[in-house]
């Protein structure tokens, strides 16, 4: 029983059609990327799932609930945690606002309390700074951030959109370390967009290929990666 | 000194007024890019409220009568409730339309609670006796000051503290400054967009109210474009705070109010009536040199 | 592929179809020849002169404006000015200059500079004010006229501040109205398919891509907004002489909300949208002032209360704006039936024949 299911999801802006009938899947406790060119529809099927683009077809599920056309907050009340692109910082708010702002929907108050104090032993230097303003944080810190803060809703699934976007490579290397540590030792279910295959394959989990909008491969990020199929299917099949 | 005493009494109060207004458009702006045209009708509505509806000159004192403890709140949730109606019948239509759109709809709402208003109780002004004891002046360090002064003023900083203490210190107000900054984020963390909205809504539609409350015991009279020119200036100020902006509209408020006073005591006699023409070209003047205003926030250069 | 239209047609037809509209009523005016009649039709042929005047700038640059009544009160001042009997004139509005003050023109002339001078206004305020965009520029806009409406109440020996300015030499005759109208529509057609409307318009849909191929934002909107504040001050000029009396109020609020919401209901970014509009609401209007006025049911009067007659206008215009914010029209141009022609102003969408 898939955490997260996705079916044939079609997804359009006026004119242009960003998602074509595409199915993923996410048990619970795995990791599944979702890599493809620019303008393949990855940002846009993580959105449809988070309930800020309205798909036109398709059955979305979510721990058991059919959410497609759900508004954001109640999917995001289900336990689905989405860090979007560009990290959205609320860079007005000091950082633990930013953290507190992640626990809104919990009843359990002290567990809430406790799970700061957790977010803060994973990242020292947000606690340090707690009471700054979100916005003074460099792109790595913010990265962190907002990780950090999707864990205080303390999620069924994490979403997230392009991790390294505009990161140096040595921040996007702490940015996976932390995620993989995180996923290690508290079998959190993962969600994430990359555009590099490579990426992929170093983290390790499942991994889904997307094109024109459409699911165009699927299978282990590690097997894929290794194999001529994946960046085939990446760069097209000489059919342009 | 006196003199200087006197002048600052003038500037502060009005400049409470302007703020609390600057304020309640700013609000409902930051949550939903709204700039809501019906703001002043909402004043206005709040001081007929306490009239019972009639076509006659003379006005029916109605719920006006109430003892003042009784009478504050119920006016204050009457600002409340419209304003949070407005935003279930009309504005939660045109959520994702442009802030364009949206404008046009406040400024056509505006209207018609105005002619509703002048529907029971018609166009002519009415006198009302509403604490008038509070506008005979008192003196001060030699300065006359009536007593309405000193608690528009008392009574806008309380305001001003339990508004800050209620965003900074509150989950909802923590809900809303964040909503406020980017809505579609806050809401993938879960925040209930439109508990957030409404709220912003009533405690927009509570601000109108006080205001009312404060112009109608100045004037004594109630008038179905009282709200109007209020309103403009508040617009103003929002547009010069930076739009979104909260601490800048409500600073924005008291310069217009020092600006206004001001020019009234150093303009010449024949200039004095053109007061308002000079602060609204000083504002357009100053909105060359600045045209997110003066303490733009980062929310609103993104998105205006 | 069909025979093609000729250019001409093809060009002209959206203008042409408008300005048949304004002739029929124009004729039914002259052949009803009833007094009111005539006074109906003259009033919504002023409204079709502001209106169309509001299309020019905030159809073309999606710029809200609430501050372009500010000029028609401009407008309907200066045709007073001219066009008064001297006598009037000396003693209501003494600091007038002598050479005003002492002449008196004719109303022709009086439109002419009523149209120049509001036109020269919007270019001084179009200077400072078209640097500003969205919502900062539209409030800046109301800010302008506040400042207009403020003067005129208040400088007493020049507008008479507040009280009426009584006495200006009133045209009974549809005729002058119904040519200033056809002669807006034409200009703010003519404006619309100019290379400054084009680009303007395109400024208006894709702000980055338009001003990344050099489109001057700023100058096109300046072209614009003095074009439409000429437009609107000629449209106060042919109020002030279609009623004798002006005052300041008359050109505030409730004007701006009624030519605003005519250009809303008929649809924003069209031109068409703006004439239609105007027939539309004015029909309303005309209906429930008759019923505010009163109808007899067999005995039984039934009339509206005052008011009514603005609350439907704007419950209709939030309809409008909440069910088909493009308007009637869905912001397209009419253009010949059964021909398959571009409007004009929405050049990417294809106008299917007659809309509305």
């Amino acid at each position: 029983m898939s955490l997260l299911s996705v079916e044939n999801i079609s997804v359009r802006y006026g004119q242009l059609t960003a998602l074509r009938r595409a199915s993923i899947k996410v048990s619970e406790g795995e990791t599944l990327f979702v890599t493809g060119p620019n303008g393949a529809g990855k940002s846009t099927l993580l959105k449809a799932i988070a309930g800020v683009v309205t798909p036109r077809e398709g059955f979305i599920r979510f721990a058991g609930q059919q959410i497609a056309g759900k508004a954001p907050e109640d999917i995001a009340r289900l336990g689905f945690s989405m860090v979007p692109e560009g990290r959205e910082v609320f860079g007005g708010l000091t950082i633990e606002e930013n953290l507190r702002l992640g626990t809104g929907m919990r009843a359990d108050k002290d567990q809430a309390a406790r799970d700061l104090e957790q977010v803060y032993a994973v990242f020292p230097m947000l606690k340090d700074r707690k009471d700054q303003q979100a916005g003074v944080l460099s792109g790595g810190q913010q990265q962190m951030l907002v990780i950090g803060r999707a864990l205080m809703a303390a999620p069924k699934l994490i979403a997230i959109d392009e991790p390294s976007l505009g990161l140096a490579p040595k921040v996007i290397d702490d940015v996976y370390a932390t995620l993989i540590r995180l996923r290690d030792s508290r079998g959190l279910t993962l969600l994430i967009v990359e555009q590099s295959a490579t990426r992929a394959s170093l983290t390790g989990g499942r991994m889904v290929l997307m094109r024109s909008g459409e699911v165009a491969l699927e299978g282990d990020a590690r097997e894929l990666s290794k194999g001529d199929a994946l960046r085939q299917a990446y760069f097209g099949y000489g059919d342009h | 000194m006196t003199a200087l005493l006197q002048i600052l009494f003038d500037a502060l109060s009005l400049g409470s007024l302007y703020a609390l207004g600057a304020l309640g458009i700013a609000l409902i702006f930051g949550v939903m890019r709204l700039v809501n045209f019906a703001h002043g009708d909402y004043i206005s509505f709040c001081v007929f409220a306490m009239l019972w509806p009639s076509i006659d000159a003379a006005a029916i004192v109605f719920a006006g009568k109430l003892p003042t403890y009784l009478l504050v709140p119920l006016i204050l949730l009457i600002g409340a409730g419209l304003s949070v109606l407005s935003e279930i019948v009309v504005f939660r239509r045109f959520r994702n339309a442009n802030p364009a759109t949206m404008m046009i709809a406040s400024f056509a709402l505006g209207f018609v609670i105005k002619y509703f208003l002048l529907m029971l109780y018609s166009s002519r002004p009415k006198s009302i006796d509403l604490w008038s004891n509070l506008s005979q002046q008192v003196e001060i360090m030699g300065a006359r000051i009536p007593p309405l002064q000193v608690i528009t003023i008392v009574v806008t900083i309380a305001i001003l503290l339990a508004l800050t203490a209620f965003l900074k210190r509150t989950r909802f107000g923590l809900e809303m400054r964040a909503a406020a900054e980017n809505f579609t984020m806050a809401r993938m963390l879960g925040v209930r967009a439109n508990m957030v909205i409404m709220m912003a809504f009533a405690v927009s539609g509570m601000l109108a109210a006080a205001i009312g409350l404060i112009l109608v015991t100045q004037t004594g009279t109630v008038d179905i474009n009282m709200g109007a020119n209020l309103m403009l200036v508040a617009f103003v100020a929002t547009v010069i705070g930076g739009l979104g902006s909260l601490p800048g509209a409500v600073i924005a408020g008291y310069l217009i109010g020092a600006a206004t006073v001001l020019m009234q005591v150093v303009l010449p006699p024949d200039a004095r009536p053109f007061r308002d023409a000079f602060v609204y070209g000083a504002v357009i003047v100053m909105l060359i040199w600045r045209p997110n205003g003066l303490f733009s926030s980062k929310a609103t250069k993104q998105r205006v | 592929m069909a025979e093609r239209p000729s250019i001409l047609a093809r060009t002209w037809s959206t203008p042409v179809i408008l300005i048949a509209i304004l002739a029929v009523l124009a004729l039914a005016a002259y052949f009803a020849g009833s007094n009111p009649f005539n006074q109906t039709i003259i009033e919504i042929f002023i409204r079709v002169v502001l209106v169309v005047g509001l299309y020019v700038f905030i159809g073309n640059s999606g710029v809200i404006s609430f501050g372009h009544i500010g000029f028609t009160c401009l407008g309907a001042y200066m045709t007073a000015w001219l066009t008064m009997l001297p006598a009037i004139k000396k003693s209501k509005l003494k600091g007038l200059p002598d050479i005003i003050l002492n002449n008196k023109l004719d109303y022709g002339w009086g439109l002419l500079a009523a149209t120049i001078f509001a036109g020269v206004a919007a270019y001084v305020f179009g200077k400072v004010l078209m640097r500003l965009s969205g919502i900062a520029a539209s409030i800046a806009t109301f800010a302008m006229m506040a400042v207009i409406i403020q003067v005129y109440s208040n400088w007493d020996s020049v507008t008479g501040a507040q009280s009426s300015v009584v006495g200006i030499p009133i045209v009974r005759t549809v005729w002058p109205y119904f040519a200033c109208a056809v002669a807006v529509v034409l200009v703010a057609y003519a404006h619309s398919i100019s290379r400054s409307g084009l680009a303007l318009r395109a400024a208006r849909d894709e702000a980055t891509a338009a001003a990344a191929s050099g489109v001057d934002i700023p100058r096109e909107r300046l072209i614009a907004f003095v074009i439409s504040g000429a437009i609107m001050g000629l449209g106060g000029a042919l109020f002030a002489h279609s009623v004798g009396v002006v005052t300041p109020d008359t050109f505030y609020l409730g004007l701006t909300f009624i030519t605003l919401s005519m250009l809303v209901v008929g649809g924003m970014n069209s031109l068409s949208g703006a004439v239609l509009g105007v027939v539309v609401l004015s029909i309303i209007i005309q209906l429930l002032r008759w019923l505010e006025k009163g109808v007899d049911l067999g005995g039984a009067t039934l009339s509206l209360p005052l008011g009514v007659q603005e609350i439907a206008i704007g419950v209709v215009m939030i309809a409008i704006l909440m069910y088909r914010p493009s308007g009637l029209t869905r912001n397209r141009e009419l253009v010949w039936p059964s021909k398959r022609l571009s409007g004009g102003t929405k050049a990417s969408a294809p106008a299917d024949g007659k809309t509305a």
